[in-house]
């Protein structure tokens, strides 16, 4: 075995004291409310959103409880850098998946513990195009958000500085804007997507935008491109909520309650809710008192917990008169297209969140769909990519071994591409129950015709430019990524669930946040836009002051952004921005 | 290192023979079979658990039970469990491997399965997984006698890599009773992604395919082109094919498939194509 550069490292010292970052602890004394006692806020669900929102309204000052069903981690300790070691990140309850196009859960698409889904997630953070806001309007499909690109605008260029995003100084697509830190050096996969681009003359954005941090931050360090990103960040390079603001929570004296697995919303007799009850680790269960209610257990969690609340006068489920609870489930396509290269590659090095085109994102009219999709680069490490190698390849056996003694010479590929909103792509409840005795969730997904038009443009596409880049072989394994809707946000009672902050329609102190309330998803991944939501609710809870704990009065006024609340360190900064561009398109 | 890794099978059949060289890779040119080694694949000399002191005490640990400390048998009854084993010698076949170095796959199956420990969820087709690989182990038998009249354990090599090529194809003949209740292609992805996983989760496995594993709180800094790390090893590549005795060597790629739900079907189902 060969000696690193300028001779051996030393071994780290019994104890492991080698370690990188301040914030692989987080020891801050926290608050803890007593049950009986009626806090401002529970939010159910400390992920994306639950995350931001925690922060926001414990720094305005409110009492609030955070309940998540998994653990507060402790990275150090809890975390490897190992792909069969993370299974405990990802939420592997059970669930029944159907329908002609069933999707896959667990590592795919759900996260368990404190950061949610934002501690397994590559990173990548697009924003959505202003397009993405009315496609009905556009293009006779889906369904228009009740608010425009510019509402969220402020939000999107808020939380890209709180993460922060690293990206290039100038972003061409949707609304062009820049990124306030650099982009990353390439690894062996970016590069071939820009090769491939370039040969085909797409333009190509490489280095970002992703969450990572290009250079240290606080007391963060920046990313050592060890490539375990979807296995959770122990660098502390990677945003997520755990690290980006949770701790800033507890310091403005939100307590979050692990373990906790909440059960069903409560509803008093005056038809406003009261509290959460939930199971605590050993099964026992318990009663938090509230003035108001937040959910923010994602699309699958969120309308599961609000069918398993149905009661007098919600027997459809609560929050649900609308009978729109559950429905409107997306995911989006996420085929990988894997091309073998004569040289190696080595993909397991550098964030698989690198470089992306968004080139092919809007509705062409030559297409026979409408919307489109980004490609993306994606890194599988060896067990993901054998499972694609069989999916793609039908390998076994023998032809399994070779395919994987060939790893280090592929390089891969994500589309990601829009699946419009379908009623029948819904979350119900299931016959089995979980080990609590709660019934567990049956999601059925079905693609449409659409759908599958996009998806094969889209595989047909990302192949090309593989070929371009001067693969061998090309092959691809169809799949899907994300999951939003379930709880769609919306103008009109009759078929949304929430109002444009996240207000259910049918309970004034009752709220949704997380992705579950997109009406549509575009081809951006969902993280950067969940966690612009919430930091918008925020927003709109504190302008509402008290009003929420005993009205039923919907103010509908658009509240400013309110930066001061940032945690410490991330606002103010300079992002370059290119406002002029907006209206006059690209 | 210890290496209780695997249970040589009994039956003079099984790929624990490595003498028999019909059931070992060969050099194409010379037609030689090319003997086992402790360490196949192109990377010769590289091992990453050299590297351990360099990794977190987390990921250690982790690395070393699995290396070093095998779970007992508890959810599989010894039928069952030398049943699978052989199954898997076809799955993820380690002829190639000398047999103080080959990756046991049983174990952590089994200690899943114990805990009933899954991905997340169930495809509706599906019945729970303890349930799916009871029911495989009857079908599995069903088909092995309905061919070849002899429990599947039994069997010459290439006639089980016959029966099991039958689910990969989707098309198994015999017990359509058990293949009603579930799904052949997803009890095929369930049965080859345990393989994979448990296989490629071994430091081995990584020695094998060059993959360069832990790199916390190190570091990768040699990002472009490919290139190892001053630790990482050339690659050095050498021609083989799949051993005589062996279907699983080829390779059908599914170019026209475009959607998950028909990609790991079977290729002659074609009016499910898109158009």
């Amino acid at each position: 075995m060969k000696k690193p550069l300028l001779g051996s490292f030393e071994p780290p010292a019994a104890g492991n004291k080698h370690m990188l970052g301040a914030l692989q602890h987080i020891h801050l004394p926290m608050r803890r409310f007593k049950e009986l006692e009626e806090v401002d806020y529970v939010i159910v669900g400390v992920g994306s959103a639950g995350g931001v929102l925690l922060q926001r309204l414990a720094r305005a000052g409110f009492n609030v409880v955070g309940l998540e069903a998994g653990p507060f981690w402790d990275t150090e300790r809890d975390w490897v850098s190992d792909e069969a070691g993370s299974h405990d990140l990802y939420w592997e309850d059970p669930r029944v998946t159907g329908g002609t196009d069933p999707l896959a859960f667990g590592s795919n698409n759900c996260g368990k513990g404190v950061g949610g889904g934002s501690v397994h997630w590559a990173a990548f953070t697009p924003r959505l195009h202003p397009s993405d806001f009315e496609i009905y309007t556009r293009d006779g499909v889906g369904t228009d958000w009740p608010i425009t690109y510019e509402e969220i605008r402020p939000y999107y260029e808020q939380l890209e500085l709180e993460m922060p995003v690293a990206g290039p100084a100038y972003y061409p697509w949707g609304h062009p804007h820049g990124y306030p830190y650099g982009p990353h050096p390439m690894g062996g996969v970016g590069n071939a997507l820009i090769r491939g681009c370039s040969a085909l003359d797409i333009p190509v954005c490489i280095g970002g935008p992703v969450a990572i941090l290009s250079g240290s931050h606080g007391d963060r360090p920046h990313c050592i491109y060890r490539g375990f990103c979807i296995q959770g960040c122990k660098v502390g390079a990677k945003a997520s909520t755990l690290i980006t603001h949770v701790p800033d929570a507890l310091h403005s004296g939100a307590e979050i309650r692990d373990n906790s697995m909440a059960a069903r919303v409560s509803l008093g007799k005056d038809g406003r809710v009261n509290g959460v009850h939930y199971f605590d680790k050993d099964g026992r269960e318990h009663f938090q008192r509230a003035k108001s209610v937040i959910l923010c257990g994602y699309a699958i969690e969120t309308p599961r917990l609000l069918l398993n609340s149905a009661c007098p006068g919600f027997e459809l489920g609560l929050a649900n008169s609308s009978d729109t609870v559950g429905r409107y489930l997306m995911a989006q396509a996420g085929t990988v297209v894997l091309g073998r290269f004569d040289q190696l590659v080595r993909m397991y090095k550098a964030p698989p969140a690198h470089a992306l085109t968004e080139e092919f994102y809007e509705t062409d009219p030559k297409n026979d769909f409408a919307r489109g999709f980004a490609i993306q680069t994606v890194g599988p490490l060896p067990a993901a990519f054998g499972k694609q190698m069989v999916s793609a390849k039908k390998a076994w056996g023998w032809g399994l071994r070779r395919e994987m003694m060939d790893y280090n010479h592929w390089a891969s590929f994500g589309l990601l591409g829009e699946i419009l909103p379908w009623p029948e792509n819904r979350v119900t409840l299931a016959d089995e129950k979980d080990r609590f005795g709660l019934p567990i969730a049956h999601v059925s997904f079905n693609l449409h015709e659409n759908d599958k038009r996009l998806i094969k443009a889209a595989t047909q596409k990302t192949i090309e430019v593989m070929h371009a880049a001067g693969a061998t072989e090309v092959v691809h394994e169809a799949r899907y990524a994300h999951l939003v809707g379930a709880a769609r946000m919306g103008s009109d009672p009759r078929t949304s669930v929430v109002d444009k902050f996240g207000r259910s329609h049918d309970i004034a102190n009752l709220f949704i946040c997380d992705g579950s309330i997109m009406p549509t998803q575009g081809s951006a991944n969902p993280g950067l836009t969940i966690q612009a939501l919430a930091a918008r609710t925020a927003d709109y809870l504190i302008s509402q002051a008290r009003t929420i704990f005993t009205g039923s009065k919907r103010d509908m006024t658009t509240p400013p952004i309110r930066r001061e609340l940032a945690p410490p360190d991330t606002w103010g900064k300079g992002v370059p921005r290119f406002t002029h561009l907006l209206s006059a398109g690209r | 290192m210890t290496t209780k890794n695997r249970e040589t099978s009994e039956t003079p059949n099984q790929q624990g023979d490595a003498a028999d060289t019909s059931l070992v890779p060969r050099d194409p040119l010379t037609g030689d079979a090319i003997l086992p080694r402790t360490q196949p694949g192109y990377y010769a000399g590289f091992t990453t658990l050299s590297q351990q002191s360099f990794w977190d005490a987390a990921t250690r640990k982790v690395i070393d039970k699995r290396v070093n400390h095998q779970p007992p048998i508890r959810f599989f009854n010894p039928t069952e469990a030398s049943f699978w084993t052989t199954v898997f010698d076809h799955l993820i076949p380690q002829t190639d491997r000398t047999p103080d170095h080959r990756i046991a796959i049983l174990p952590t199956l089994d200690e899943r399965l114990y805990h009933d420990r899954t991905n997340g969820y169930r495809y509706e087709d599906m019945p729970h997984d303890r349930e799916a690989y009871h029911l495989a182990f009857d079908a599995i038998n069903q088909e092995a006698r309905s061919e070849y009249r002899a429990d599947f354990i039994s069997l010459p090599y290439l006639q089980q890599d016959l029966v099991l090529k039958t689910l990969h194809d989707g098309e198994p003949k015999a017990a359509p009773e058990i293949w009603k209740q579930m799904s052949v292609h997803r009890f095929w992805l369930l049965l080859i992604g345990d393989a994979i996983d448990i296989y490629y989760a071994h430091p081995w496995a990584w020695d094998e395919i060059g993959f360069g594993g832990p790199a916390y709180p190190r570091a990768y800094i040699r990002l472009e082109r490919g290139e190892p790390e001053p630790w990482e090893a050339e690659e050095q590549r050498y021609d083989w094919v799949a051993p005589d005795h062996a279907v699983s060597g080829e390779i059908e790629a599914t170019h026209e498939f475009y959607l998950e739900s028909v990609q790991h079907r079977s290729h002659r189902r074609k009016h499910e194509r898109l158009p």
